[in-house]
């Protein structure tokens, strides 16, 4: 939107429309007998000359970088570029920039989550046949992103060890619980506890007694609902019952254990997505071409502190200019 | 003399050069046979200057006192030549067809011939030089030394202003006492003027007083550029248009302004020459010289 301030350059004519001698006589060449003749009316003609043509160009200057100054227009300055992303291997990235053609050059090294969108913001800062190249485990968006310029993304994996998620069950059917946590597969490795600690996550509470206050957790998947009392005012969505306590959030279900694999794996999913977080998903590497129905992004403001300093010091020169003048 | 030759006159930067070259076309018509009598009625001796002729040194002096001297001899006439220059700002109108002419140059070169025919004849003559408010006044004297001031004096003056009131040349008109011949250069345009008033009364003291009224081309042709604006250069007022439909009235105006003083001078009984500043210089001074009459 800022961009629309460029239609606003036409003030520039009323220093113009200002400054411009609207009348000249016509120079008079001096006759001797001109007493002989009549007297005439003084012819005068429009003639474009200019007063102060200095004060005038200072102030349209003035005006011009005002209007810039408001529509904060974006200079591009990047040439060809590598986005590399942290925790790329190395060796992949002197690879890859090699085949490409860009092994020299400049190279930005942002956190995956922000690269798709950091590029999209600084898109207008390239030039126009730069080549911009992200590489790294770049996650895959919720929805395919639009660039204004060709973007090319190579990716590659980036292999981690295995994330720990720990369990401590208190149940007499423990087997039939534990059964159904070694289904779960993934990067995840599911660890069940002897005795609840500090890392345990998740607390299978298949016991009619109350747990011991001092133990927290934050889920518990409970089976007795008498034993807490916040689960009798608790909301339920399809059978399960939620509930937040000092302890930690509590899930009830009247048909825990889980009897079929169908009820197993919808609560191992809702586990998934509602405490674990989803799982991480390395997006295919792939060409954006450059889509012109995208609309340009919002310009940063990076030249706006020069053109504001430009712009004091216009507006002291015309000041002085202006009050030299009238002096 | 031709076209070429005014224009050549023009352009030529020194006066005396010009000079010695209209009087040499003018041949010896208007010498007047009064030779110069070196030694009529002695009077003095004085200090031989460069210009002098050698025939005046007296040489049996210069043998015994190893100097240059000149008789002075007691002159029988008193006739002294005084030459009036206009200076005011109109004399600076140009002529429209010669590039680098104006009245002022053609009247100071014919100024400047008077001059040099008066030093010839060994009459004293003087300048008086009346523009921009002002008389500028160099006393008559004889010999070629005067001859160089007076010319010097001519190239000096510049057209500016207007002519001086009445009074200030009324108070400058003690110059002429003894019967002298008076030529006026004037472009005549302001008549009755101080100047005028000033030249009537001159003739009225018995002076040979003899008007010489400028004019060019254009002037008298009414043929102006109509493209231009025009001033007038001694009145700060106003533009003026020429175009055809005001030919007609520019030349009534004119000679309506022309016949008066023509008529004026006649009444008076002054010879008024009216010139084009375009004609040769030697017919102008020819007529202007002429005695009335003949």
């Amino acid at each position: 939107m800022n961009s629309l301030w460029w239609f606003a350059l036409p003030i520039l004519l009323l220093p113009i429309w200002w400054h411009r001698r609207k009348r000249v006589q016509n120079k008079a060449a001096p006759m001797a007998t001109a007493r002989f003749l009549p007297r005439a009316e003084p012819r005068q003609t429009r003639a474009w000359r200019w007063s102060d043509p200095l004060l005038l160009l200072v102030r349209c200057l003035l005006l011009a970088v005002l209007v810039a100054w408001l529509a904060d227009p974006v200079y591009p300055w990047r040439g060809d570029t590598l986005v590399v992303l942290d925790g790329a291997d190395a060796a992949w990235v002197e690879r890859e920039a090699g085949q490409a053609g860009l092994a020299k050059a400049e190279r930005v090294t942002l956190a995956p989550a922000q690269a798709l969108h950091w590029v999209r913001t600084h898109e207008r800062e390239w030039r126009l046949e730069a080549r911009v190249m992200v590489l790294g485990d770049v996650p895959m968006p919720a929805s395919t992103p639009l660039f204004g310029r060709r973007l090319e993304v190579r990716t590659q994996p980036r292999v981690s060890g295995k994330i720990e998620r720990h369990v401590y069950i208190a149940s007499e059917r423990a087997p039939q619980w534990r059964r159904m946590f070694a289904a779960v597969d993934g990067p995840e490795k599911i660890v069940i506890d002897e005795t609840p600690g500090a890392a345990t996550s998740l607390i299978v509470w298949d016991r009619p007694d109350a747990p011991p206050a001092s133990l927290r957790a934050g889920l518990w998947w409970v089976t007795n609902p008498a034993a807490f009392p916040e689960l009798a005012k608790a909301r339920t969505l399809d059978g399960l019952r939620y509930a937040d306590s000092a302890r930690g959030r509590l899930w009830h279900h009247a048909a825990w254990p889980p009897q079929d694999v169908g009820a197993a794996r919808a609560l191992l999913d809702n586990w998934q997505q509602l405490h674990v977080g989803p799982r991480p998903f390395t997006m295919q590497s792939q060409v954006f071409p450059a889509s012109s129905s995208v609309s340009a992004p919002e310009p940063s403001g990076a030249l706006r502190g020069i053109l504001l300093a430009i712009l004091v010091a216009l507006f002291v020169l015309e000041r002085s200019l202006a009050h030299a003048r009238r002096r | 003399m031709s076209l070429a030759n005014t224009a050549l006159i023009a352009h030529t930067q020194k006066l005396d050069l010009v000079i010695r070259h209209v009087l040499a076309g003018l041949g010896h018509g208007v010498h007047a046979g009064r030779e110069r009598g070196a030694g009529v009625e002695f009077s003095e001796y004085r200090a031989y200057v460069p210009g002098d002729e050698w025939r005046r040194v007296d040489w049996k002096l210069a043998a015994r006192a190893d100097r240059y001297f000149v008789r002075e001899a007691e002159r029988d006439s008193h006739v002294a030549v005084w030459l009036v220059l206009d200076a005011s700002a109109s004399m600076a109108e140009p002529s429209r067809s010669v590039d680098g002419l104006d009245k002022l140059g053609y009247a100071r070169m014919l100024l400047g011939c008077v001059a040099a025919i008066a030093q010839r004849q060994g009459d004293a003559f003087g300048l008086v030089v009346v523009g921009d408010g002002k008389v500028a006044f160099t006393p008559a004297l004889r010999g070629p030394r005067q001859l160089q001031r007076v010319l010097s004096q001519l190239e000096r003056a510049e057209p500016k202003g207007s002519l001086p009131d009445a009074g200030t040349l009324k108070a400058s008109l003690h110059f002429a006492q003894s019967p002298s011949a008076i030529y006026a250069a004037s472009d005549l345009l302001d008549w009755p003027s101080p100047l005028s008033i000033a030249l009537t009364r001159l003739r009225q003291m018995r002076h040979d007083v003899r008007v010489l009224g400028l004019q060019t081309r254009a002037e008298i042709d009414a043929s102006f550029s109509s493209e231009l604006a025009y001033r007038d250069p001694e009145r700060e007022e106003g533009v003026f248009r020429f175009g055809s439909d005001l030919r007609e009235g520019y030349r009534r105006n004119r000679e309506d302004h022309f016949g008066a003083v023509s008529a004026e001078c006649r009444k008076n009984d002054m010879p008024l020459t009216l010139a084009a500043i375009e004609q040769a210089p030697v017919e102008v001074l020819r007529r202007w010289l002429r005695r009335p009459g003949r």
